[in-house]
């Protein structure tokens, strides 16, 4: 068996364990199990969801920094972005969804977030 | 005393072979499961066997252990299947 | 009878030794044209996938590699007959070509890297602590407190990113100008800063393992995982769409309508 490929690292262990986070192995494929279809659809939801939320967020802070909002308007941003933080990560631990599954790969675009 | 260190080492040996030897096979997996000519659409792949071919693939992933497992019995690789 | 595709070669004469098999079917060539589909016969039975018939896909192409120009196929690339497979040869055949052009003589080569990213975070969180950059608001309220608190991770996140990009850019400096294409996935995960891929020449690969050494040996807390030479999976580039249509020619498809009504075929015996 010739196999002149090699393969070298100094940290096994460390690399073993970064790549296992990022191999989503699967082809995605629509499975038949309702829990499944119900965490699929709800994955997608809130990846757009929280697109928007962090694209609020950004457009709010600079606002903020742009000095163009009283102190009552920066008040009530900061309240509802509090709010929409919390929801957000409320749903997520409904569906048992992690930070980094709410993404979306755009193929040669590279990641939505 | 000498048997004792012996053991060990053989087991750290036993160990990083292991460890290369799934570092192997990720690299592997990062190219062959998505790269290269990827060709969709109903003439590939029959879907009968999809499921048990995919079944396959995420026991392989999800530990060394498992993968032993299945090195070892070929027909062990028993997971229930999605209902 | 299901076939098993390994991959495209440039050239449509058989193989002079048989190469080993997966499972117990041979290996052989299915040509088109002036190209080939390399292939063995998978039978009815769903197999249990092991890393074994993985790593003997890649043993395959990679032998394949030593004769011909290959284009390797997605792993579990599967054909329900001939006819299906010559389709997507013909769908396909124009931008099989192409690559087979582009990528003759080629090889690939992957530099994953590692870096302590949560110190780097401290050390960005440290100097923005000092700095006294924080969002000009008075602090006297819940939400206002949070906003402040939101600014402080926007900007030390848009901070790590600069690093990361600039981290990147000195090390492809190293082999930017030995490869002749390159993929970057930039952080993957907060820890894996780069997974690269850089497409070279064959007679270049000495000349990109030493620069690799000089990466590996300069100042730096990074650790790294070179591999390679590979085939070139993350070079073959498909211009063409399938749509339905194209999949079947339209023969083909006729008569399976054909069929559908209860017509005979067209040009039956």
């Amino acid at each position: 068996m010739t196999m002149n490929r090699i393969i070298e690292t100094d940290s096994q262990e460390a690399f073993i364990k970064e790549i296992e986070k990022v191999q989503d192995v699967l082809p995605k494929r629509i499975d038949a199990n309702p829990k499944n279809v119900e965490k699929g659809l709800a994955k997608l939801v809130l990846t757009l969801v929280e697109l928007i939320r962090k694209l609020l967020e950004k457009q709010a802070m600079r606002r903020i920094e742009g000095g163009s909002l009283s102190d009552e308007e920066i008040e009530r941003v900061g309240e509802t972005l509090m709010k929409l933080e919390n929801k957000m990560q409320e749903l997520k631990e409904i569906f048992g969804l992690k930070d980094e599954e709410l993404n979306l790969n755009l193929g040669p675009l590279g990641d939505l977030m | 005393m000498d048997r004792q260190i012996k053991t060990l080492q053989d087991k750290n040996s036993y160990l990083d072979i292991r460890k290369q030897e799934r570092v192997t096979l990720l690299e592997v997996l990062d190219r062959v499961l998505t790269k290269g000519v990827v060709i969709s659409g109903d003439i590939v792949i029959s879907v009968a066997d999809v499921d048990l071919v995919y079944l396959g693939l995420k026991v392989l992933l999800s530990s060394v252990e498992t993968m032993e497992r299945l090195r070892g019995a070929p027909m062990a690789g028993a997971q229930e299947e999605p209902t | 009878m299901k076939i098993y595709a390994y991959g495209i070669i440039d050239s449509n004469s058989g193989m002079d030794e048989p190469l080993r098999e997966l499972g117990e079917a041979s290996v052989y060539n299915i040509p088109y044209r002036d190209i080939a589909v390399t292939v063995s016969e998978l039978n009815d039975e769903a197999k249990e996938i092991t890393d074994t018939y993985i790593l003997e896909h890649e043993r395959i192409v990679e032998r394949l590699m030593e004769g011909f120009t290959v284009l390797p196929m997605r792993f579990l690339t599967v054909f329900n007959t001939k006819k299906d497979l010559l389709s997507m040869a013909e769908f396909y055949y124009e931008d099989f070509k192409d690559n087979l052009v582009r990528l003759r003589n080629k090889v690939e080569f992957g530099i994953k890297i590692i870096w302590p990213q949560d110190t780097i975070k401290q050390r960005i969180i440290n100097a923005w602590n000092k700095s006294n950059h924080s969002l000009s608001i008075p602090a006297d309220s819940k939400a206002k407190s949070f906003l402040k608190e939101k600014f402080k991770q926007q900007q030390i996140e848009k901070e790590f990113q600069e690093e990361a990009n600039r981290c990147i850019a000195v090390v492809d400096d190293y082999f930017n100008k030995i490869a002749c294409e390159k993929k970057l996935k930039r952080l993957q995960t907060e820890n894996l800063l780069l997974n690269s891929s850089y497409l070279l020449e064959k007679q270049r690969q000495n000349d990109f393992k030493q620069a690799f050494e000089q990466l590996k040996s300069a100042p730096g807390d990074l650790k790294f995982l070179f591999s390679g030479p590979w085939p070139c999976y993350n070079f073959v580039t498909l211009t063409k769409k399938p749509s339905a249509v194209d999949y079947f020619n339209t023969e083909d498809m006729l008569n399976r309508l054909l069929a559908q009504q209860g017509l005979p075929e067209r040009n039956a015996v």
